[in-house]
């Protein structure tokens, strides 16, 4: 009953009243810079008195924006994939390991969440200067996996402790290897894990500023860098129209993967 | 485009400790448009006059520079910094000594000028206002601290540095040559009585926004930040009464592997013409006495080394000596 | 690394192996990566609270000594919380009807969610600051929709934190939420229909419980993300609700005082860990996500 959009009754008004505004909050501040990405003026003042494509012709004419944005991209790849995987065995081990201090061990995966950012930074930034890793993608890398990690933990074990271990071992008994039976059954079941996982591993990249400012070098400047210190600068509607056309290009990916989709079905 | 940024970051990727070529050195700034001008103004006559390539980094952070240099790893040759913390970087020994032989000294504006540092630029907090949205706008730093003639919120500079603690003594009655040594307790007391009306900005463009749009519709800011908006066609009156002035340096990191490139870019970025660049580009004053005459003189007039009839010089050397008990008394004042 | 978590993965379930507790074999890739680049140059780094300026206790004293320094230690962990609480009260609602609404639907707002979290968080977070200001667009409609006369404080204080910081963590509940209701059974609440549960029964002894784990798993995050927060309360907080993060920040980058701040971040991780261990003692496993 409560799992069927049917039979909720007067509730089905309430969740839906109460989704809706969710909506509209998370879309505000969204369209606001879309609008702010088409106004006259530089101070943000809205409504605009006039409305411009400057601020896009400015944004196309500095090739530093697509270039960081680029490097940021590169770089939140590189670490969704290896915080996904290196997560995926984390928690195995996490949810199917018998070994005592299991709790414990989830905890420390945990800690780099805690830490801010500014002290694992410095610290980093000194450990990486012994190492030859500053200014280096890998040195960026591994800074940004070490915060995408316990996100990537966390969703997967969440998701493997739902998951009925049985069904796996079914799978055994009907002749699949448990290496296949792993890959065929139980990473499609967990796929909303690993789905959150990527992209909550992809964001914690390429929106982190702190260590980017950090790991950064004049041939490795990231978009959140660039972003940083040109709204504490000069707060240019150039970054909403960057946003806006973040956003747009969203949009575009989203419509082709639904038309992919839907070519499959038919 | 999408080839040159890979392979730049492949490069970045094999060479392991330096950035920097040889030939190259490192400027770094604080990013956006100011650290636009001083390419624009000195790196890139820099490198046409020397061969000599400037790498742009930043955002400058001491907490990067601290740990670049006891880590001797210091991969920035000349940077931009607050004038406080260059006096105070100094004494810490995280700065070389600068060459004066290469850079001509005698010219530059001495308030700024120490054995590791010489000024970058340097501006007035002045008290600026938005004319459209009160009826009258304060004139003296009193005003800026009396709520009952002059109420609504007022924006002041929320990190510890040189200028809001001067207002609020010079406001409470204290005599401009008397300000140091800081009367700390005075300053948080006069500080008090408006803490709750006072908007914080942290950022230059902040303090714009929030007079623009009369969020706070008046306060303290950086003068070339109302020169802007009132260039921007916005009704501003800006008060320069007993206007305090603050500077950013240039300094060298103890152990910056192009030191001598660094001090020849020093020594070209605080030469007449190079000075009068930059102030023409950002409304910041020029830090060499000879490029007031170089500039357009309705330029000129509009920069606070014409305002210097009712003028108070943060003492640098002050600051530098109390900057961390200032500041960590600043930030728990703050948070109280 | 990539040699490392291939062989890893490739791996054999569980099972005994020499010296290894059993299981824990598949964890090493990420023990070692977290060993050597977030353990070893941390520790480096927070020794210095014991060593600058002076060999001692002295940073923890000053620290643990000053009201206001434990005011800001409080405000941290009150804020956590109140973001965590609001994130979780609107998050599951949200995640239920996700998980039920017809799918045409339930994509175009995963989709909206999913913008949202693309936009730069920089750029979300200074939209908020103009949109939330007194003359800005809300407190505008508000008054024009004759709802109030005089603007609301909306931002620089404790509510403008709460809707900068909710808005960002929304996603990290919802997300887990939805896959953990959409995987319960919905046999499971029809065979509670059938033995006359009401609506309100079935909600609190049957899905709440069921997606518990969920909860935990979101909130957890939530909660702990927010401590260590510094961008969103800096920009849209008021000073004497300062968090944690952003006076560490000061100390680390604008004081330069390494001591103190990394006194500061040890006894943030310290009481953390505590409260993680508390939690584990009062409510088991289970209540973490555990079976």
């Amino acid at each position: 009953m409560l799992l069927s959009f049917e039979r909720l009754g007067w509730w089905k008004w309430v969740l839906v009243a109460i989704t809706g505004l969710v909506t509209a909050f998370l879309l505000l501040p969204i369209l606001f810079i879309a609008a702010l990405s088409f106004g006259s003026s530089q101070w943000l003042i809205f409504p605009p008195p006039s409305w411009t494509l400057k601020w896009y012709r400015e944004f196309f004419a500095d090739p530093r924006w697509l270039e960081s944005a680029w490097t940021s991209l590169q770089i939140a790849a590189l670490v969704t994939l290896f915080s996904v995987g290196i997560g995926l065995c984390a928690s195995f081990a996490l949810v199917r390991g018998k070994f005592r201090g299991r709790e414990t061990l989830k905890a420390f995966f945990l800690t780099p969440m805690i830490l801010p950012v500014v002290v694992l930074a410095v610290a980093l930034y000194a450990f990486f200067l012994r190492l030859g890793l500053n200014g280096t993608v890998t040195g960026f890398v591994l800074a940004h996996l070490v915060v995408a990690l316990p996100f990537s933990v966390l969703a997967i074990t969440n998701a493997l402790e739902g998951f009925d271990k049985s069904i796996e071992d079914a799978a055994v008994l009907c002749g699949a290897s448990p290496l296949e039976a792993k890959f065929r059954v139980t990473l499609p079941a967990i796929g909303h894990g690993l789905f959150s996982a990527a992209i909550f591993s992809f964001l914690t990249s390429w929106d982190e500023v702190v260590l980017a400012i950090f790991m950064a070098s004049p041939t490795l400047q990231t978009l959140p860098v660039r972003i940083w210190t040109t709204l504490r600068q000069d707060l240019t509607p150039v970054i909403a129209s960057a946003s806006t056309l973040l956003v747009l290009l969203t949009i575009l990916l989203m419509l082709l993967v639904a038309l992919v989709r839907k070519g499959f079905k038919s | 485009m999408r080839k040159t940024t890979f392979l730049a970051a492949l490069t970045a990727a094999v060479s392991l400790a330096g950035v920097a070529h040889a030939e190259d050195m490192v400027f770094t700034s604080w990013g956006g448009t100011t650290q636009d001008a001083q390419k624009a103004a000195w790196a890139d006559k820099f490198t046409a006059e020397t061969g000599t390539n400037v790498l742009m980094d930043g955002p400058t952070d001491y907490g990067k520079l601290k740990a670049m240099v006891e880590a001797s790893g210091v991969t920035w040759d000349a940077v931009d910094v607050e004038g406080d913390y260059a006096v105070q970087a100094g004494k810490q020994g995280l700065l070389e000594p600068l060459d004066f032989t290469v850079i001509d000294k005698s010219k530059l504006d001495p308030r700024f000028v120490t054995d590791h540092s010489v000024g970058s630029f340097y501006y007035s907090f002045v008290i600026g206002c938005n004319a459209d949205a009160v009826s009258a706008c304060p004139k003296a730093w009193a005003d800026l601290f009396d709520t009952a003639n002059f109420p609504g919120k007022r924006t002041f500079y929320k990190w510890s540095a040189p200028g809001v603690i001067e207002a609020a003594l010079l406001a409470d009655g204290v005599a401009p040559d008397k300000l140091y040594p800081l009367d700390l307790d005075r300053a948080f007391k006069k500080l008090d009585t408006i803490k709750g009306d006072i908007i914080w900005w942290s950022g230059g463009a902040q303090s714009q926004q929030l007079l623009a749009s009369a969020e706070a519709p008046f306060g303290s800011f950086w003068n070339g930040r109302l020169t802007a908006l009132a260039a921007d066609g916005l009704t501003i009156e800006t008060s320069w009464d007993n206007n305090i002035t603050a500077a950013d340096s240039l300094v060298v990191p103890k152990g910056a592997k192009n030191k001598d490139a660094a001090m020849k870019f020093i020594a070209l970025a605080t030469s007449a013409q190079a000075q009068a660049d930059m102030a023409a580009a950002t409304g910041y004053a020029p830090t060499n006495l000879d490029s007031p005459a170089l500039m357009d003189p309705e330029v000129a007039k509009t920069l606070p080394d014409q305002q210097k009839a009712s003028q108070v010089n943060a003492d640098m050397n002050y600051w530098a000596e109390h900057r961390d008990e200032i500041g960590t008394r600043w930030y728990a004042w703050q948070a109280q | 690394m990539t040699q490392a978590s291939n062989t890893a993965m490739l791996a054999p379930p569980p099972r005994r192996r020499g010296w290894l507790p059993a299981g824990l074999g598949p964890a090493t890739p990420a023990l070692v990566l977290l060993t050597l680049f977030f353990v070893v140059p941390v520790v480096s780094l927070l020794l210095r609270s014991v060593l600058e300026p002076s060999p001692g206790l002295g940073n923890y004293a000053e620290l643990l000594g000053s009201s206001t320094y434990l005011r800001v230690f409080l405000n941290t962990f009150l804020v956590s919380g109140l973001v965590t609480t609001v994130s979780l009260l609107i998050g599951f609602p949200v995640a239920w009807t996700l998980a039920i609404m017809p799918g045409r639907w339930a994509r175009i707002v995963f989709a909206i969610l999913l913008l949202s979290m693309w936009t730069n968080l920089l750029a979300r977070t200074y939209a908020w600051m103009v949109l939330l200001q007194r003359t800005g667009i809300v407190n505008k409609t508000l008054i024009n929709l004759g709802l109030i006369d005089q603007p609301l404080t909306l931002v620089n204080n404790l509510v403008g934190v709460t809707i900068g910081m909710v808005y960002i963590m929304l996603p990290f509940v919802i997300l887990p939420l939805y896959g953990v209701i959409r995987r319960i059974d919905p046999s499971i609440l029809q065979a509670a229909a059938l033995c006359g549960a009401t609506k309100g029964q079935a909600l609190r002894r049957i899905l709440l419980p069921l997606a518990a784990p969920g909860m935990a798993a979101g909130g957890l995050m939530v909660f702990v993300m927010s401590l260590g927060y510094f961008v969103t309360p800096a920009l849209l907080g008021g000073t004497n609700n300062m968090m944690l993060a952003e006076l560490i920040a000061q100390f680390v980058q604008s004081l330069v005082n390494w001591g103190m701040g990394s006194a500061a971040a040890f006894v943030l991780l310290v009481a953390t860990l505590a409260l993680y261990a508390v939690q584990l003692r009062l409510f088991g496993t289970s209540q973490m996500g555990g079976r």
